[in-house]
């Protein structure tokens, strides 16, 4: 559409209905998203350097009745503090054996139960939809029922504690490293079906041609799944790395109701330690340090992973 | 070629079933729970009731404060899932059916927004929801969270609208449709497919937030099921029958609606998940 | 020796039957085409003879051995698809190889017979080309070549030509005929493109709602078609088949005589019609003319002749061109 240079932008706005559209369409969602997610992960920028309870519009404001500025400059010394408290190694270990955990143990078995469920029949769409189920349940919910069955007065514990014989009742939720492995073995519990069934529609979209082929070729189900399955579900693969990585960052609901990151801390992930050390304590500076590290790890990871593993997808 | 019963088949169904068993175990444990006495409950965590108490359940349901949480969650879930499905799909009809200044860096913009956990910003956001006279409030959990869905919402839509047949719009173009018009009465009517996907997965998001409601909401009154089934828990300390009863009283409605929306689920991870 | 021998062979989908009983035999070293109309079972019985379909009941010998129940990587059997399935992710080598690696063929000797099939097929530069980056005859060409390194007995190819264009398609026809006077291996190929048919085949099993119409070669089937189903589908533009007085005439039911034997005259002849419509090939001429006696009839003309729409003209068959069906499925010819 040719324009003359000066017409004006009243007379744009009338004449041309796809500014128009976007004046109206773009910035509404744009607000949205600057005011709720990308000012307050800046401002975390801005707050890691001071000591400030929040009180007050900003820590560098002035306080007129104390004639001093609301909170006080630290410097790096919360990135400091975080990175020498060991609580705050055990959370990166922490997030970190969830990594760990979900790329051997949880993704193997998604896809290890994928390829045994993803024909349709209706006993497998049964089994799909059990298997799914966790991933439904709220992490609260879940949290809750798993801190009975371990809980060593009742459940599950206790029933393992009374058939062992021990004469005292074993409460993993209260020991050191079982309290943390108990959250990872239900994070598999819980997140195994999601992965599941990202693998079931990558399975599904194979050209059935391609493995009657195969299947012509001589090769046996191991070997249809080894070399012509799993290669060309990589990309749904890929991605489901991509979700358990930037998710092991994230959890949090499943941590309170089962430890609340005892004993002693030991079982505290990212979030969880930012919610303890930062939010209950109000105390913002050091809350936004260790949100500054969250969005670099987060950010690195992504970019990193979208500009190797996932180059040309 | 005749396939019979063979051992591998008899191993799958056994891996199967012992999946299947590990997942429904607790599940069941905690609904039977809810039906059994305190002491009973120590005995025998897992079989079925000696005697059907009816009366935990009874208590709850009855009460008022579990509808009042439910009702918080429902109006907070509803609210999200309505704004980001609005400003989402016009967000992204615009991404998708023009390139204006700046549409490829906003893009990035949101992008990078599904890089980093929720929670790193969460202390300044506290400070931006108080600031904005928002705490205590329903709408304090709601914009944040359509805040959050906004960045992959617009991402599948931009995909899918995308994927819809442009000459339909040349064709509407010629008859002299205009883009918000063309928006209005093609684009949204034949997105119904992925208005439903995201919808069902901003709303289980939302039903099952914790961390942002624990954070915006202090009074019980404001409260969402996952602060009550919490709150519960640490009043009844010792008596997990009762927050059993609780906690599978709240299972009922979800695993309904995934019963109901299991399509949708369904194709939102075909879907764009799997093209990124 | 690897005579396909398939003896009652029923096919049923759940409650749908799709193939109720079917003998046929293909001979050690034959190119047999199955024709016939979508969804009349070709593909089913092609994939029964693979062993990708189990079949309900009924037998398949392949080179006299019984392979009713075999797997189909030991029936001696290779087979190309429409869609080609090549493995995307695997380099045109690789494709070539898998079978041979499957089957733990030691690596020289995988490189020299996938060099080998190469050289056949003129695919010594792009072996090492992903699929994707291949023209669709190349990845046809590929299909091909993994099919042949397997050195089958058996060749089963179905409509492998159908994603191609016109020209390609005539390309790989005579591909496909020359490797099979090469490779001297028993080939059936499905397709429902009655020109492939009759170009390809030393034998042509014609089908219908998953039975066999006839079997013959392609010059039997178009002068002796044995019903009118046939008659009607060999051959182009198709047979016209007159019912009624005509055919009452002559004590048949159905009188059936091809576009090409038909003599057109302006003055005289035997049924009197007017020209409807005129189509001009180049080499040859089709006409459309509405008749009293016949219904419409179509014929066949040289390239060059001067009609015009809405002449009047008047037809005779060819007496020892008239095919005669008769009610009781007996067929009479001049
Ligand atoms: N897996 C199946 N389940 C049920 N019915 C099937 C199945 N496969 C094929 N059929 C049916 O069997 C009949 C024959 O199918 P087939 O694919 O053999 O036809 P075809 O002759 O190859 O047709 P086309 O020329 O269209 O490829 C069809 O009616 C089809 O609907
Ligand atoms: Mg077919």
């Amino acid at each position: 559409m040719a324009r003359t240079a000066h017409t004006s932008l009243w007379q744009r706005w009338a004449q041309d209905d796809q500014l128009r559209m976007i004046l109206i369409f773009v910035p509404p969602a744009i607000l949205v998203f600057t005011v709720f997610v990308m000012m307050p992960m800046l401002q975390a920028g801005f707050f890691a350097p001071w000591k400030w309870s929040g009180y007050g519009p900003a820590p560098w404001a002035m306080n007129e009745t104390t004639q001093t500025t609301f909170g006080r400059w630290v410097g790096d010394r919360n990135f400091e503090r975080m990175l020498g408290h060991s609580a705050f190694r055990q959370a990166v270990w922490n997030s970190g054996l969830v990594i760990a955990v979900s790329l051997l143990v949880q993704l193997p078995l998604a896809l290890a139960l994928a390829l045994m469920i993803y024909r349709t029949s209706r006993a497998n769409t049964v089994f799909r939809l059990i298997f799914f189920l966790p991933y439904i349940l709220a992490e609260v919910a879940t949290g809750l029922i798993f801190a009975f069955a371990l809980d060593g007065n009742y459940g599950l514990s206790a029933w393992l504690s009374q058939l062992v014989g021990l004469e005292e009742a074993w409460f993993p939720l209260a020991e050191r490293p079982w309290a943390y492995y108990s959250i990872l073995a239900v994070l598999v519990w819980k997140y195994f079906g999601f992965h599941m069934m990202i693998y079931i529609a990558g399975l599904q979209s194979i050209n059935s041609e391609l493995l009657e082929s195969a299947e012509i070729d001589g090769a046996t189900s191991w070997q249809k799944a080894w070399y012509i399955k799993i290669p060309l579900i990589w990309p749904a693969i890929t991605v489901s790395i991509f979700y358990s990585v930037l998710g092991a960052l994230q959890v949090f609901d499943l941590v309170m109701p089962m430890t609340a990151g005892g004993p002693s801390n030991s079982s505290h992930t990212l979030v969880s330690y930012l919610y303890n050390f930062g939010f209950i304590r109000l105390d913002v500076g050091f809350g936004s340090a260790v949100g500054v590290f969250l969005f670099v790890t987060g950010v690195v990871f992504a970019l990193a992973y979208r500009n190797t593993v996932q180059r040309g997808q | 070629m005749s396939r019979m019963f063979t051992w591998a088949d008899a191993a799958r169904i056994i891996v199967l079933l012992a999946v299947s068993f590990l997942i429904l175990m607790p599940i069941a444990a905690a609904v039977l729970g809810g039906f059994k006495t305190n002491g009973e409950l120590r005995v025998s965590p897992f079989g079925l009731p000696e005697v059907w108490h009816l009366q935990f359940y009874g208590e709850i349901l009855g009460g008022r404060r579990f509808w009042v949480y439910l009702g918080n969650s429902f109006f907070i879930s509803i609210m999200t899932v309505g704004l980001t499905l609005v400003l989402g799909s016009m967000c992204a009809f615009a991404f998708a059916q023009t390139r204006f200044f700046g549409s490829r860096f906003l893009f990035g913009y949101l992008l990078l927004g599904l890089m980093f956990p929720v929670a790193a910003a969460i202390m300044p956001l506290f400070l931006t929801v108080r600031d904005l006279g928002l705490l205590d409030t329903a709408w304090g959990v709601i914009l944040p969270q359509v805040a959050f869905g906004l960045a992959f919402s617009i991402m599948f839509f931009r995909t899918f609208f995308k994927e819809m047949p442009s000459e339909l719009f040349d064709a509407a173009r010629v008859d002299g449709c205009s883009y918000i018009r063309f928006y209005f009465t093609f684009t949204l009517p034949l997105s119904t497919p992925i208005l439903a996907t995201i919808a069902v997965f901003v709303f289980v998001q939302s039903w099952n937030n914790y961390l942002l409601p624990l954070i915006m909401l202090n009074d019980r009154e404001g409260y969402t099921w996952t602060l009550g089934a919490m709150d519960f828990r640490g009043e009844y300390a010792a008596e997990w029958n009762r927050t059993l009863a609780f906690v599978s009283a709240t299972l009922a409605p979800a695993v309904v609606f995934f019963l109901a929306a299991q399509k949708y689920i369904v194709s939102g991870l075909t879907g764009g998940a799997v093209k990124g | 020796m690897a005579e396909v021998r398939m003896t009652n062979i029923n096919k049923s989908f759940g409650a749908v039957e799709v193939i109720p009983d079917l003998s046929l035999t293909i001979p050690d070293g034959s190119f047999s085409v199955l024709v016939g109309p979508s969804g009349c079972g070709k593909s089913t019985l092609l994939r029964m003879i693979a062993g990708l379909e189990d079949v309900s009941a009924g037998e398949i010998h392949i080179a006299g051995e019984d392979v009713t129940g075999a797997k189909p990587s030991d029936r001696g059997i290779a087979m190309v698809f429409q869609s080609y399935a090549l493995y995307p992710h695997m380099s045109v080598r690789q494709n070539i190889g898998f079978g041979l690696k499957l089957a733990k063929t030691p690596k020289d000797e995988i490189n020299r017979r996938v060099g080998e099939a190469a050289e056949i097929l003129q695919l010594g530069p792009l072996l090492d080309r992903k699929p994707r980056q291949l023209s669709g005859g190349q990845r046809q060409r590929v299909a091909i070549g993994r099919s042949i390194v397997r050195k089958p007995k058996v060749f089963l190819f179905d409509e492998p030509l159908s994603n191609l264009d016109a020209a390609l398609r005539t390309q790989m026809r005579v591909e496909l005929a020359e490797l099979h006077a090469k490779l001297n291996a028993t080939m059936i190929y499905v397709t429902h493109d009655q020109v492939e048919a009759m170009t390809m085949a030393d034998q042509i099993v014609i089908m219908k709602d998953g039975i066999i119409q006839q079997v013959g070669r392609p010059m039997e089937l178009y002068n002796a078609p044995q019903n009118p189903f046939v008659a009607g589908f060999i051959g182009s533009p198709r047979m016209n088949l007159i019912e009624g007085r005509i055919a009452e005439a002559r004590k048949s039911k159905i009188l059936g005589i091809r576009p090409e034997h038909i003599d057109v005259s302006p003055d005289a002849g035997e049924w009197e019609g007017r020209l409807r419509y005129v189509e001009h090939l180049g080499s040859d001429t089709v006409a459309y003319v509405d008749s009293e006696a016949a219904g419409r009839i179509t014929v066949r003309l040289p390239g060059e002749v001067a009609i015009s729409t809405g002449d009047a003209v008047f037809l005779t068959p060819r007496a020892n061109n008239i095919h005669l069906f008769r009610a009781d499925g007996t067929v009479e010819r001049a």
